[in-house]
């Protein structure tokens, strides 16, 4: 890739919100702010750490010169001082790093950085044996983790509460890391954000979206849950995001195109005439790619367009506002195979519930 | 990650506090004769953002516009469903949505009448973001310390001590209890424990004597280890790092830390650390000369004892030669 896109020096940039360009190339976990490593067309790596605890965790991990700056900018310079002036130096995820960064790696390169984002996240987007078996047990984690909150679940529970009962369940059994947004009610429910101090109620419906880390992959879960029995209203509902959900996995399949993929969960919702809950005033993405980040490109919406590819790993997730529900999830991580797809979680596709006497 | 419960007590910090503040960026404005100034935010970099309005993004990311005559104006990433939430924990009540941030901005200030604008630490700006900005309006760098944000008033102050009480009373709590066998299980009782206690976020290292402290990665604890922790509380990062040992090798480190806190620019070196809770980062590594005085900082110091590196530290205030315990 840097031969075909003539790049002297390959940047892959990194900070705790977006690691996965650093991991890409450096799996090792790390905490402090910044961190980046050049690649050379030649080979050789270079890994600048803005933590000097993340600078001795690398180098015991990686072969390669690992320095530690505290003024990271400064530190860029430092490693990039004996490129040849006018060098093409690209970063991927340059767009997240700070603008004084980027003018340092220029002045270093004597010309500005090219971004090398979009060619690395394609890149990405295939997964190894190795990074499929890391999907398959974020998955798996993912799934004990559901299996473990609609356990803990009750009434009177605070969200939070919940919230931090799943995070020490999956750390405690070896998670790296979890993002998990919750929302509990009624029809009111317009969406899914970080746990407040409600309590949860008989009736409720409590819907998450967790997804676990492992060895750096993230894989998703999103199910719905009913506190006491379902009404018929939250059953209609179910039924109509499980029909959207298995129309997204029985289409996908390489070749086919992410439009496609969001367009034929939505029809179903089109066909119960609730098409308006498909647009961006009720929902986010049908779906999106998962991977060394939780929310990679592509976005699954009918304005997206992108060929899907063997090998690929991504959440199909109807989720929306129904006025019959409220807001409701529900989606599984799935692997774009030769022929078609196959599921990384194996929860049962239903409405969850908890006590109630059905 | 910030999945923690994040909330606004207004006993903890009333309006006119961040009222105050806000008098601070606008009297700055004044003087620098710009209408409004600009501070970005994510779900990492939220302190600046949080000290002005209290917001804390938990997902993507925003820019706080304070105009100089008008209530603050979040351009937000987050969908508008979850508005009335960010309304109900901050003192914001105007929100428009930016799937493009910097787009947004423009148009804001072409609708204002905006000819230049500030912006908190511009050269900190994401690329993607700096860039258009940049080509769109005349910008003006305004510095951290020209709005005081490194240097805590009396309610950040009490919450930051609140915060490491806490974390140092529940970690040394949990470390009475027994913590042999793998990183992971420990690390899920302090999860348990501290957002349980409300905490938004949690950063936890852990380190058996062989290596710094570093995300749990299923290595055994044994008799001698040590975890750092960092906390966010209600938007307020502290650290506080405690080894499990003998007493005796706790009271020798601990007064080695003692003493490094006492002059801590005569303490830098190899086997102390200094990070920087006062900047836009939850933390960050610093050298210690560069800490203001007045600010926020952790200090850590290692200690080896027969072959094992034991690990102390704890949230302090910058003083004039060292640094006070919070």
């Amino acid at each position: 890739m840097m031969a075909d896109q003539q790049w002297d020096v390959l940047l892959l940039y990194g900070h705790p919100w977006r690691k996965d360009f650093f991991r890409c190339l450096i799996n090792v976990n790390f905490s402090g702010p910044h961190a980046a490593v050049a690649v050379s067309r030649s080979g050789e790596i270079s890994i600048l750490m803005s933590d000097p605890w993340d600078r001795e965790t690398i180098a015991a991990s990686v072969d390669g010169t690992v320095a530690f700056a505290f003024d990271f900018a400064e530190g860029l310079s430092k490693a990039l001082s004996n490129l040849t002036a006018g060098c093409t130096v690209a970063i991927a995820g340059v767009e997240l790093m700070e603008a004084r960064f980027v003018e340092a790696i220029g002045l270093a390169a004597g010309r500005a950085p090219v971004s090398a984002t979009a060619l690395v996240e394609e890149v990405r987007r295939h997964k190894n044996a190795h990074e499929i078996d890391c999907m398959r047990k974020a998955a798996a984690f993912a799934d004990r983790g559901y299996q473990y909150f609609a356990e803990v679940i009750e009434v009177g529970m605070k969200e939070y509460e919940l919230v931090a009962e799943v995070e020490a369940f999956l750390k405690s059994n070896g998670a790296e890391d979890n993002f998990m947004l919750i929302a509990s009610g009624g029809t009111e429910v317009t969406g899914m954000k970080p746990p407040t101090e409600r309590k949860f109620q008989l009736g409720d419906l409590v819907t998450t979206e967790l997804t676990p880390q492992v060895d750096g992959y993230w894989a998703q879960i999103c199910r719905t849950l009913v506190l006491g029995d379902p009404n018929p209203d939250q059953l209609k509902a179910f039924s109509i995001f499980a029909e959207a959900q298995k129309a997204a996995e029985d289409l996908l399949r390489p070749g086919i195109n992410v439009s496609d993929l969001a367009r034929v969960q939505n029809d179903v919702f089109r066909k119960y005439g609730y098409g308006e809950y498909t647009g961006s005033k009720y929902t986010r993405v049908r779906g999106h790619g998962l991977g060394l980040h939780f929310d990679e490109n592509p976005y699954v919406l009918e304005d997206v367009s992108y060929e899907v590819k063997d090998g690929m790993t991504l959440i199909a997730h109807p989720n929306t506002y129904l006025p019959l529900s409220g807001y409701m999830v529900f989606g599984d991580s799935l692997m774009v195979t030769a022929n078609g797809c196959v599921a990384l979680n194996t929860t049962e596709r239903k409405l969850f519930q908890k006590g109630g006497g059905r | 990650m910030k999945r923690g419960w994040i909330s606004w007590d207004k006993t903890e910090l009333p309006p006119s506090a961040l009222e105050a503040r806000l008098g601070v960026v606008r009297k700055s404005l004044a003087e620098r004769q710009l209408p409004a100034l600009v501070v970005y935010t994510d779900i990492w970099k939220s302190n600046s953002a949080r000290h002005f309005s209290n917001f804390m993004p938990y997902w993507n990311r925003a820019l706080l516009v304070i105009p100089q005559d008008a209530a603050p104006i979040l351009i937000c990433g987050l969908s508008p469903r979850v508005y009335p939430w960010i309304r109900s924990v901050t003192i914001l009540d105007e929100i428009r949505p930016g799937a493009n941030l910097a787009q947004q901005l423009l148009l804001m200030c072409t609708e204002k009448g905006w000819k230049k604008i500030g912006v908190l630490d511009l050269s900190q700006l994401p690329h993607d973001l700096y860039a258009p900005i940049r080509a769109g309006i005349e910008t003006v760098d305004l510095p951290s310390c020209a709005v005081h944000l490194s240097m805590p008033d009396e309610f950040e102050l009490s919450m930051y001590r609140h915060a490491a009480k806490m974390t140092r009373e529940m970690l040394e709590e949990e470390l009475r209890g027994p913590c042999a066998g793998p990183d992971h299980h420990l690390t899920g009782r302090l999860e348990r424990r501290f957002r349980r206690a409300g905490v938004e976020d949690l950063v936890i290292l852990l380190t058996n004597g062989k290596t710094p402290p570093r995300p749990a990665n299923g290595s055994m604890l044994g008799e001698n280890f040590s975890v750092a922790l960092a906390v966010e509380y209600r938007g307020h990062w502290v650290k506080v790092a405690r080894p499990h040992t003998s007493a005796k090798l706790a009271a020798s480190i601990r007064e080695r830390f003692a003493a490094g806190a006492r002059n801590l620019d005569a303490a830098a070196g190899a086997a102390t650390l200094v990070g920087n809770l006062s900047g836009p980062y939850p933390y960050e590594a610093q050298d210690s000369r560069s800490a203001v005085v007045g600010s926020i900082l952790a200090f850590h110091v290692e200690v080896q004892a027969n072959g094992e590196r034991l690990f102390y530290g704890d949230t302090c205030r910058r003083g004039e030669y060292g640094a006070e315990l919070l």
